[in-house]
């Protein structure tokens, strides 16, 4: 750097001299000594004008007496162009009469005629070096008014504004930022503390006041609080405040902070939450009421399995009295209806049984594990084929169909689901049935599909109502209380899932289910 | 010979009168009735102090009882020296899996779902007469 200044590293001079061989003399000398300093020569100051107004050179090194237009006159026409321009004045003893001249429009240096070489090297030396130091300056002007500039843009942008607190000149700087957050134009209000203080909600004062002390104690850590800035409109924003102290040594000469203005943040997080405490009311409102049913439910199905149970118990009582004492009746009549009397009190015992266990399955508490399907429906059909030895059934399982659920009450679900199609199975030549699942519309989806009897999708509604069969009693063996597929579904519901199923006349039929992937454990009952 | 009892605790009328009819059928005792928890209640005081007891077989008591519940005249007659030894068969028309539990626990002959059947009351009797 220094080297590159003694060779005027990218400087340029206009150098005047009516004498051609000194001006050539010198020129030579200076492209040898600065080979980086670009030299215009003019033999007059008229020339030389001419020559400045295209190059505008840093430095003008001129003679003084010269004809057509001395050194003075053009010195002065040359600082009219660029009062920044660094003049040499060189002189001879006689021209002293022009000194004060010299002085007058800022000539800064003279070297005296004839020419010694040193000197004027050294005088060109401080001159450079003075060039340089000015360039180095405006450099770092420019680098600054970036900084500050990009400084300014990012706490416009980010709503961050930032200030100090001076504890010796007891005074405050703002960042422009800070101003705007605060509401105001940039320093249309003094900085001062007490004016900084103003700008906080009343109820907010102490707090900040609070922080700005503890900042000046040295163990102090950094940390921030949520004040409110309440703006001359009356409007209030939210800004996060951060004090730190600014140490000098063991000493805190001041405290530096940031205002960063986290309004609307602080909104939608208040929206957030005012969202999730809705939700949450909803929810406990629907549990509420779920609970009501669920108790109610739970009132009815004492009632069946209780109060009902007494007088359905004489009913058998009486049956069971009339077949033993009027059997021997004469009327043929007596012991039939009799009889009949009691196959219906039988009929009534096993759908009060069958109710029972249906709203069991709406009553009960979950434990939920983890529960391999794949399995639970190759062991169930090993059970139906190991009790019909005689039928021929191809079984098909896809394995891995392990999900989260009651493993008991899965295992329920899978057998009704199975126990159906290995009946209606029962007419078919070659049976098959089969357990999968495959992803329909990104959900996981459990099937049980076989190729027996099937039904008329038109009766699908009634599938999973209890009580309800869309066969003919007794036309695939004794049909039970048709609870079977209601309590599959019943199962699938209480597991957050779906149940539905497709079929066709002689076709087959396929149960579908899905499953909640993460069910609750636990009960709709309140704890009591 | 002194004749031998069944005492029925049972407070409807209709199940007593099926329960007699099983008994009649079922064996030649005489049938003893209490229609309420507190009515039985004195009885067994009764048969505490003249020794009648003795000549009791067999008690049937329902669980469901005004007053006094069947449950707590049980441990009545567990609680008691000269009672403790009574059969006692439940017949109830509830399931309550608890209010079973308790009974095995206090130590019952059998625990019957109404109706009570012909069948099921000499199976009673004749495994008690053979304790006997």
């Amino acid at each position: 750097m220094i080297d590159e200044e003694r060779e005027g590293a990218g400087a340029s001079m206009l150098y005047v001299e009516d004498e051609a061989d000194a001006r050539q003399m010198v020129t030579r000398m200076l492209a040898m000594n600065y080979p980086n300093l670009t030299v215009y020569s003019a033999d007059n100051g008229l020339q030389a004008l001419e020559l400045y107004r295209q190059h505008t050179p840093e430095i003008v090194m001129t003679d003084i007496n010269m004809p057509v237009m001395d050194g003075i006159r053009m010195s002065r026409e040359i600082k009219v162009i660029n009062p920044d321009v660094r003049i040499i004045a060189v002189t001879a003893h006689s021209d002293t009469s022009y000194l004060l001249s010299a002085i007058e429009i800022g000539v800064h240096h003279y070297v005296l005629k004839p020419l010694n070489y040193q000197e004027l090297f050294t005088v060109l030396d401080k001159v450079l070096e003075q060039i340089e130091l000015k360039r180095l300056v405006s450099a770092q002007h420019r680098r600054l008014a970036q900084s500050q500039r990009q400084l300014a843009a990012a706490q416009r942008i980010a709503h961050l504004g930032s200030w100090q607190r001076n504890l010796a000149a007891e005074n405050m700087d703002w960042s422009d930022e800070m101003y705007r957050i605060c509401g105001v134009e940039p320093e249309s209000v003094p900085a001062s503390y007490h004016s900084f203080m103003e700008r906080f909600h009343p109820e907010d004062q102490a707090a900040v006041a609070e922080s700005m002390q503890s900042a000046l104690d040295p163990q102090h850590q950094p940390d921030h609080k949520f004040v409110r800035v309440v703006r001359l409109d009356g409007s209030i924003r939210i800004v996060r405040l951060d004090v730190e102290g600014v140490r000098d040594g063991d000493s805190t000469i001041g405290v530096i902070g940031t205002c960063h203005d986290v309004t609307e943040l602080k909104e939608a997080e208040q929206q957030v939450r005012s969202l999730t405490e809705e939700l949450e009311r909803r929810v406990l409102q629907r549990t509420s009421l779920l609970q009501v049913t669920v108790s109610e439910l739970e009132n009815f199905s004492y009632f069946v399995s209780h109060d009902l149970r007494a007088p359905v118990a004489r009913l058998e009582g009486f049956c069971t009295a009339l077949v033993e004492d009027c059997g021997v009746c004469g009327h043929a009549n007596c012991r039939q209806y009799a009889e009949r009397s009691a196959s219906v009190v039988q009929q009534i015992k096993q759908i009060m049984d069958a109710f029972n266990s249906l709203t069991h399955l709406a009553r009960c508490t979950l434990a939920i594990r983890d529960t391999d399907l794949s399995v639970l429906a190759r062991d169930i059909l090993r059970d139906l084929a190991a009790d019909a030895p005689q039928r021929k059934v191809e079984v098909v399982i896809a394995e891995g169909a392990r999900v989260k659920g009651d493993p008991e009450l899965l295992g329920k679900a899978l057998r009704h689901l199975l126990d159906n199609a290995w009946k209606f199975t029962s007419k078919t030549e070659r049976g098959r049935i089969e357990f999968g699942w495959s992803d329909r519309h990104g959900v996981r989806t459990y099937f049980v599909r076989d190729n027996g009897a099937g039904f008329n999708m038109k009766y699908a509604e009634k599938l999973f109502k209890p009580f309800q069969t869309i066969h003919a009693p007794g036309e695939f063996g004794w049909a039970g209380t048709g609870i079977g597929l209601a309590s599959a579904h019943s199962i699938v519901l209480r597991h957050g899932g779906r149940m539905w199923a497709e079929g066709e006349v002689g076709q087959g039929a396929t149960f579908f289910f899905t499953l909640e992937p993460n069910p609750e454990s636990g009960s709709y009952l309140k704890e009591s | 010979m002194a004749p031998s009892y069944i005492l029925l605790v049972e407070d409807n009328p209709d199940d007593l009168f099926l329960a007699s009819r099983i008994i009649g059928k079922a064996c030649q005792h005489e049938i003893l009735t209490a229609r309420d928890g507190e009515e039985a209640d004195e009885l067994f005081r009764r048969m505490e102090q003249d020794e009648s007891y003795r000549q009791v077989k067999l008690v049937l008591l329902d669980l469901k009882l005004p007053k006094i519940s069947g449950l707590d005249l049980l441990r009545g007659i567990r609680g008691s020296a000269k009672l403790q030894g009574l059969a006692v068969a439940i017949l109830t028309s509830s399931d309550n899996e608890a209010d079973q539990e308790q009974c095995w626990e206090l130590g019952v002959v059998d625990y019957i779902y109404k109706p009570m059947t012909v069948d099921r009351l000499k199976g009673i009797l004749s495994r008690s007469e053979g304790a006997q």
